[in-house]
């Protein structure tokens, strides 16, 4: 029992507070909420705040399930002009891209639950509207470290789903980027806690421009030969969009943690936890986990929405 | 070995409905399941896995029907592994299974079987349902329970909430204890948890049994000296005002986390081998 500071459930229910526990292990909704009680925002925390927008419609889902194109498109324009405070889509985007950007989509291929086409199509065409050439913008998730637009991306547009994951809790637009490091393996320890750290490389350093987390039908728990069990994929309708990579990917983990509650009764963590989200913020400076500091804008449908 | 993977494979046919079975199947042993299972495939290994073999059938090219015979090599494994990822028993196939939205899970024998088809549709359904069968009739006999199972209590039980393991981070995916391996649970240690019915929350049972009694005393020290350091005889109360014991017989350590009040832990512990039998 040396090394590793040893956390028990019985310590999480004797204290109250979030740096009692001591970091990453039971980061759930209910523990922020008693910070939240305990730390009222003031006026100049509501300033620094990182904004993320949840946008949700119910008709993004055809019947068979899969997105329609014209309503992912409507609501990526909703997110991104609740983010910007812009009217409109192209005068949005033409606020984090310039014409002579070169953008790299990246986005995720997992055979379950991608970031799907109709995704990648609404941001590239809004990234051309924005005055990029088609020649100078490029798509892609494994291959980014041979395709020859990521290779001089002045930019990058960050887009995933969110799901439970075996090696780091969920899957989140963090973790994303493993694909820009030749040794993905060698993040995988200690619940992929250093994933921030690839941040830092310069080939993503300071290029993000903008982050959209899949919530169309994010997987709440990962079982199964693949990691993949339909029985925990809902339809959440929804995109969780904003600069702050850590406050999105925060923001969706208690949506995540939430339904879990609803789903299994009762307080089941995610196994492994979702350490890599926190220590983003409190190790590697990448943006915030705290709610306290992230001003979080919903739009569209309300219903079941878990925050 | 009264049935082989190769074997089980000879059974689900060539086509059905329009589906083609791509041939030959992909085989995987304990060097290479990681190319298969990226993520995942540690929760087999440490249910002892053996072999997989993976099937597949397709229809359309962004089309296929995944199925996954996993070979646990023993029973108590195969029916592990099942425990694991299931939230409730359908009785559908084999020894206990479970059908959701295009994934059917099943055990018998030794062999844990998944069948993936998503997204789900009423065809695809039949035709997962069909090729489960066979693969189950193709199973001769049915394996046994781990014996540890046949420790639990009966009064109150939730049947589907029995989880068989090996291995420490499978219990705290169900009930989480601690970061650390202080119940010292590992591949010689046969650990089952339930969940017990009650008028509030259900509680849970986790018994242990471990190689001698000497590393059941062990663990039970580090569990009263990790978790429950002002326990009195092996009973405590948590802030929460629920209630946790353990109870350390032979080479079996039994723990209730969680009773509604100090009668109800210690009657559970009371009621700890008193059945004796498998899971019925």
């Amino acid at each position: 029992m040396k090394g590793k500071k040893l956390i028990t459930r019985r310590e999480f229910i004797k204290r109250t507070s979030l740096a009692a526990v001591g970091g990453a292990v039971f980061l759930t909704k209910p523990e922020w909420a008693a910070l939240n009680a305990a730390r009222p925002a003031g006026p100049a925390q509501q300033a620094n705040k990182s904004k993320v927008v949840l946008v949700r419609n119910k008709d993004v889902l055809n019947e068979q399930g899969r997105p329609v194109a014209e309503v992912v498109q409507e609501m990526l324009d909703a997110a991104v002009n609740a983010l910007t405070g812009k009217p409109e889509a192209v005068s949005s985007w033409k606020t984090f891209i310039k014409p002579d950007d070169i953008v790299g989509i990246k986005t995720n291929v997992w055979t379950y639950i991608p970031t799907t086409a109709e995704v990648e199509n609404a941001l590239k065409k809004r990234a051309m509207d924005a005055g990029v050439k088609e020649a100078n913008i490029g798509i892609d998730d494994r291959g980014v470290l041979r395709h020859p637009v990521f290779l001089k991306a002045t930019a990058l547009i960050n887009a995933r789903p969110m799901r439970a994951h075996h090696w780091s809790g969920v899957g989140t637009l963090i973790k994303n980027y493993i694909m820009f490091v030749p040794d993905p393996d060698n993040y995988h320890g200690d619940s992929c806690a250093s994933l921030a750290s690839i941040w830092e490389k310069p080939q993503v350093k300071g290029k993000t421009r903008l982050n959209v987390l899949g919530m169309l039908t994010p997987q709440f728990h990962a079982v199964g030969p693949h990691s993949f069990n339909p029985k925990y994929v809902w339809s959440y309708y929804g995109f969780l969009v904003g600069f702050d990579p850590v406050a999105v990917d925060a923001t969706g983990l208690r949506i995540i943690q939430a339904k879990r509650q609803e789903f299994f009764g009762e307080d089941r963590p995610l196994s492994p936890p979702a350490k890599h989200i926190f220590t983003a913020d409190t190790q590697y400076h990448l943006g915030t986990a705290d709610p306290n500091k992230i001003e979080l804008v919903k739009i569209g449908y309300d219903q079941d929405i878990f925050i | 070995m009264s049935q082989s993977l190769e074997k089980l494979n000879t059974v689900l046919p060539a086509e059905v409905s329009g589906w083609k079975k791509a041939d030959p199947p992909q085989a995987y042993d304990k060097n290479n399941l990681f190319d298969y299972i990226d993520g995942g495939a540690e929760l087999y290994i440490s249910y002892n896995f053996q072999k997989l073999l993976a099937v597949r059938y397709q229809a359309a090219a962004d089309e296929e029907i995944v199925v996954d015979i996993f070979d646990m090599g023993s029973s108590y494994n195969a029916f592990g592994l099942f425990s694991h990822g299931r939230e409730r028993e359908d009785g559908l196939e084999g020894q206990g299974s479970e059908y959701n939205a295009g994934l059917l899970t099943f055990w018998k024998d030794r062999f844990y079987v998944s069948i993936l088809a998503y997204p789900e549709t009423e065809a695809k359904k039949e035709i997962v349902l069909g090729l489960g069968r066979k693969l189950a009739d193709a199973v001769p006999k049915d394996g046994e329970l781990p014996p540890v199972i046949g420790f639990l209590p009966r009064a109150h039980l939730i049947p589907e909430s029995i989880r068989y393991f090996h291995h420490y981070i499978w219990l705290n995916s169900h009930f989480f204890v601690a970061s650390q391996n202080i119940l010292l649970i590992d591949d010689e240690t046969q650990a089952v948890l339930a969940k017990y019915e009650t008028l509030d929350k259900p509680f849970h049972l986790l018994i242990a049994q471990y190689p001698d009694a000497g590393k059941a005393k062990e663990a039970e020290q580090s569990f009263l000296r990790n978790y429950l350091p002002d326990a009195n005889e092996g009973i405590s109360q948590f802030p929460d005002g629920r209630w946790t014991a353990c109870r350390v017989e032979g080479n079996r350590l039994s723990i209730v986390f969680n009773a509604p009040s100090l009668e109800a832990a210690v009657f559970c512990l009371g009621k700890v081998g008193e059945a004796r039998r498998p899971e019925d």
